[in-house]
């Protein structure tokens, strides 16, 4: 259990850092909230109206900026955000989160599954049967797509299908903005086939790195004894190629799973920004855009989280997984 | 843009005097007040007298940039442009584009002090709020006081900077009173604030924070109710006890949240949506060509600026001769065809926008001080003369704010342009916030930047020049961020608000006199309200020969009385 104390020691430790950093990196950029607040009122309001605004909000500028601090970290973990001065002046944080979040769950989150899944099932495929015509096609070409920009292949979806089909496909979104969210069927496909260009983007330009890797832990798995001893005991090449080869490729892969997993919430902003999706990542965008300090903080922080909930989560699976980690523990290394 | 534009007299008779060049299809009654002390606002309506069947809907295409809060509360500028007009009401509506013409909304009438200082608005009858609830003088004075118990939701600073001392109701009757003549603030408080129900704002949250309420359920007096609101769409259902009977003829206005221009205006260019108020850019090819019910019309309200620095401490810019060869080098046809689409008509050195308020421009004085065409040669002389060549040149920054790619293109042009004449201009892109510390602190040698505009030049003009609108070099000063200060045109502003109407048009005049003599802003193009319309179902747009309102959906209360017009075709039948 040492093991699992570290570690989450440590998450603690850089949880901190971030959310100081969070802190004071906003009160380093230039301008301020009060400059924020006058542009949204069009630079109308008096002095002392701004002000009193800024109180209203929720800023106390001329408080001691240690008082500030300790306010502030209080307020991250209560889960008391805050009220945006952006162009949404006057909506809770929390509000904005939770209407964004699904919709970055539901599409980032999605295709990062369906990725890693599609991803390593054509790896394991591509590996089993190394230089077959499978190994020689998908390999290199998804290599090659995975290295392209995403707004760049998400432009050129776009234009094929939206653009060239008179629209068939809807190139920005989350859904047709004259239905009411309901289970209906008609709204369920809107939402469908809204998400469909920027899922196929991201799929496209991510599930190389899954394949490649896969593949490549296949080969080296396979040269392994223990593979070599489940042919000799005269097992299903099916059951030698799951059970025995893939299980144990996929293993290395988990952890950069998990780091994926942490970095979903975090949307693929340039994804969002191309399709005009209203997730995280496009908040994120705007907060930056109109200076929204308490948006912009309370995006970063939950995106650091994420990550390091991720990287702890990984951590354990490891520990669980691997008894190797648990092992050198022991040993005091 | 046309060369000649219709104007409509809608004012008194010494007004219409002077507006002689109007023609065209005046059929509106004259109904507002004219300036002068003492004046009653008469009933009225504009041109479009003809009354339609109820019915049809109609969708707004409005670039947000974001996805509705339906948050509703009209205290809050970032939401006030959907509630404003659509839900809440102002006192009385002032149309910028008709030289003030006024239209009662909620006050039937008022009635200025010969001073000015204070001005009494009776209140209309047999008005209700959307809930039920009778409309009564209360509610106007709960409104204003409200702005004076919460500083943050007195958005025109009316309580600290207009000088206003007191509300208070008595029957239905609301009586006004300010420190100094008020005039020039009628814009603000009589046409600008939406008018709130006491019953709601007096209760709970609103009371203790009307100015981060969210008010998701508005309670209004207005044409429209909201029914419902998600982030995607607002749907507006007209409310059936709205107090002019028959009206609002569209039954329904979608108001769908757009996060980008482009998709906004494959909407508009497809018919989808038939009331747009973006740029469009290539509009021709993108929205004209597409059907023949697309049109559009969009008239300027106010200048955009090459704004120099007048500070001592800035050597070049602080020099006339500099600033007026800047001025005469400029071909603004050309800056307004190429880094416009030729879509903002080209603005001129007395900062007076025409043709919107062409009574208070003086053609002859312009050419008289020959800034009637561009002038290249006179500016290489008078560069010249400082000792500076297109070999030798005198080396500017402007500053620009990042994104705004129309301003990057006329600044590309004014780059080319000042060349021959021996300045060398350096542009740099600012993000927003950076450009603004530097704007109001006057670091910098020449900025690129429009003003906020009013019912007419003086509005602008004053914001830009007056000297206590400005501040020293490093205090971040509120309009005056030239840093302009010169005490006779202090003094044509303090005497404005108690002019009579020529009066106040010889001053105006006298301003753009002082604009060409000391070249304190150097305006290259005018700032238009966008708008496209679509005629295939909806009709009684506001027209260029009836511009009975600002058009663009972003203008409030403008909005109001474009709703109020418009009426859906099939409907008819």
């Amino acid at each position: 259990m040492p093991y699992l104390l570290r570690r989450l020691g440590f998450f603690l430790l850089t949880l901190w850092a971030a959310l100081t950093l969070n802190f004071f990196i906003p009160r380093f950029m230039p301008g301020s909230p009060l400059q924020a607040l006058r542009d949204r009122t069009h630079n109308k309001l008096s002095p002392a109206a701004l002000e009193q605004m800024l109180t209203s909000y929720g800023f106390k500028p001329n408080e001691n900026v240690l008082v500030q601090y300790v306010d502030y970290l209080k307020n991250m973990v209560t889960g008391q955000w805050g009220i945006s001065i952006g162009a949404t002046l006057g909506e809770p944080v929390t509000r904005i989160v939770r209407q964004a979040l699904p919709w970055t769950l539901g599409l980032v989150g999605v295709t990062t599954v369906l990725a890693f899944l599609l991803g390593s099932l054509i790896g394991t495929v591509a590996g089993w049967r190394r230089g077959g015509r499978l190994d020689s096609l998908l390999p290199p070409a998804f290599v090659v797509t995975s290295a392209l920009p995403y707004f760049w292949v998400g432009l050129l979806l776009i234009l094929v299908f939206s653009v060239w089909t008179g629209g068939a496909l809807p190139s920005d979104f989350n859904y047709d903005s004259g239905m009411q969210p309901a289970f209906t069927p008609a709204f369920v496909f809107s939402v469908a086939s809204h998400a469909l260009l920027p899922a196929a983007t991201i799929l496209i330009t991510s599930i190389g790195g899954w394949i490649l890797t896969m593949r490549n832990n296949m080969i080296t798995t396979l040269a392994e004894d223990y593979v070599r001893m489940g042919r000799a005991k005269g097992l299903s090449d099916r059951r030698i190629m799951t059970a025995y080869a893939a299980r144990n490729a996929m293993l290395p892969n988990l952890a950069g799973f998990a780091m994926s997993l942490g970095f979903v919430i975090a949307g693929a902003i340039l994804v969002e920004y191309v399709f005009n999706y209203p997730g995280l990542g496009y908040l994120l965008y705007n907060a930056v855009q109109n200076t929204d300090y308490p948006l912009m903080q309370a995006l970063f922080m939950l995106f650091t989280v994420a990550v390091l909930v991720a990287v702890l989560v990984c951590d354990i699976a490891i520990a669980i997984l691997d008894p190797r980690s648990r092992e050198r523990d022991r040993s005091g290394r | 843009m046309k060369p000649r534009r219709i104007m409509i007299a809608a004012v008194g008779l010494s007004v219409s005097l002077l507006a002689a060049a109007c023609s065209g299809s005046t059929t509106s009654t004259s109904t507002s007040a004219d300036n002068g002390s003492g004046t009653n606002a008469r009933e009225g309506s504009s041109t479009d007298k003809a009354s339609h069947k109820q019915g049809g809907s109609l969708t707004i295409a409005n670039t947000q940039g974001q996805t509705w809060t339906c948050q509703f509360n009209p205290f809050n500028p970032a939401v006030n442009p959907v509630s404003l007009g659509f839900v809440y009401e102002p006192l009385v509506y002032v149309n910028l584009l008709q030289d003030q013409k006024e239209t009662p909304m909620l006050a039937s009438s008022y009635q200025w002090s010969a001073d000015k200082t204070s001005i009494v608005f009776t209140m209309r009858q047999n008005v209700k709020w959307n809930d039920g609830q009778p409309f009564t003088a209360d509610d106007v004075a709960y409104t204003f006081d409200t702005m004076k118990r919460v500083p943050a939701t007195d958005l025109y600073s009316l309580w600290t900077g207009a000088g206003l001392r007191s509300v208070t109701a008595a029957g239905d009757k609301v009586t006004m009173t300010f420190d100094q003549a008020a005039g020039p603030y009628f814009f603000n408080f009589a046409n600008q604030v939406g008018i709130v129900p006491k019953h709601i704002f007096s209760t709970g949250p609103a009371a203790a924070h009307p100015d981060t309420w969210d008010d998701r359920a508005p309670v209004g007096t207005g044409p429209y109710k909201v029914d419902p609101c998600s982030a995607n769409n607002i749907q507006y259902v007209a409310n059936p006890n709205y107090w002019q009977p028959g009206k609002p003829y569209l039954a329904k206005i979608q108001y769908p949240a757009y996060l980008d221009n482009g998709p906004a205006n494959l909407d508009l260019g497809s018919g989808k949506a038939q009331w747009g108020s973006q740029f469009i850019p290539n509009i021709k090819a993108l929205y004209l060509n597409k059907s023949k019910d697309n049109h559009t019309w969009s008239p300027p309200v106010t200048n955009v600026a090459i704004v120099p620095n007048l500070d001592p401490s800035h050597a070049a810019t602080s020099k006339l001769p500099v600033r007026q060869a800047i001025s005469l080098a400029l071909d603004r046809q050309k800056i307004a065809l190429i880094g416009e689409g030729g879509q903002q008509p080209v603005a001129n050195q007395t900062g007076i926008v025409v043709p919107t308020f062409q009574k208070y421009y003086d053609q002859a004085a312009v050419a008289a001080a020959g800034y009637d065409k561009p002038n290249p040669d006179k500016a290489k002389s008078l560069m010249a003369g400082l000792g500076y060549t297109e070999a030798n040149p005198l080396k500017l920054s402007i500053i620009t704010i990042t994104g705004y790619t129309d301003w990057d293109a006329s600044l590309a042009v004014v780059k080319q342009q000042l060349k021959p004449i021996g300045i060398d201009l350096t542009v740099s892109d600012l993000a927003q916030q950076t450009f603004d510390d530097r704007l109001y602190n006057g670091n910098f040698d020449l900025a690129y930047y429009g003003q906020a505009g009013g019912p007419t030049p003086y509005y602008e003009l004053r914001q830009m020049l007056y000297s206590k609108n400005s501040a020293p070099i490093g205090k971040p000063a509120s309009f005056n961020y030239e840093r302009y200060l010169n005490k006779d045109v202090d003094a044509l502003f303090d005497k404005y608000p108690t002019a009579d109407d020529a009066g106040q048009v010889d001053i105006i005049k006298q301003v753009g006199a002082a604009m060409m003599r000391d070249v304190p802003v150097i305006p290259t193009t005018e700032s238009v309200n966008w708008f496209q319309y679509n005629t295939a179902d909806i009709g009684g747009w506001p027209t260029e020969s009836d511009p009975y309102a600002q058009p663009a959906a972003f203008n409030v209360p403008d909005v109001e009385q474009v709703l109020l017009h418009v009426y859906s075709k099939s409907a008819q039948n």
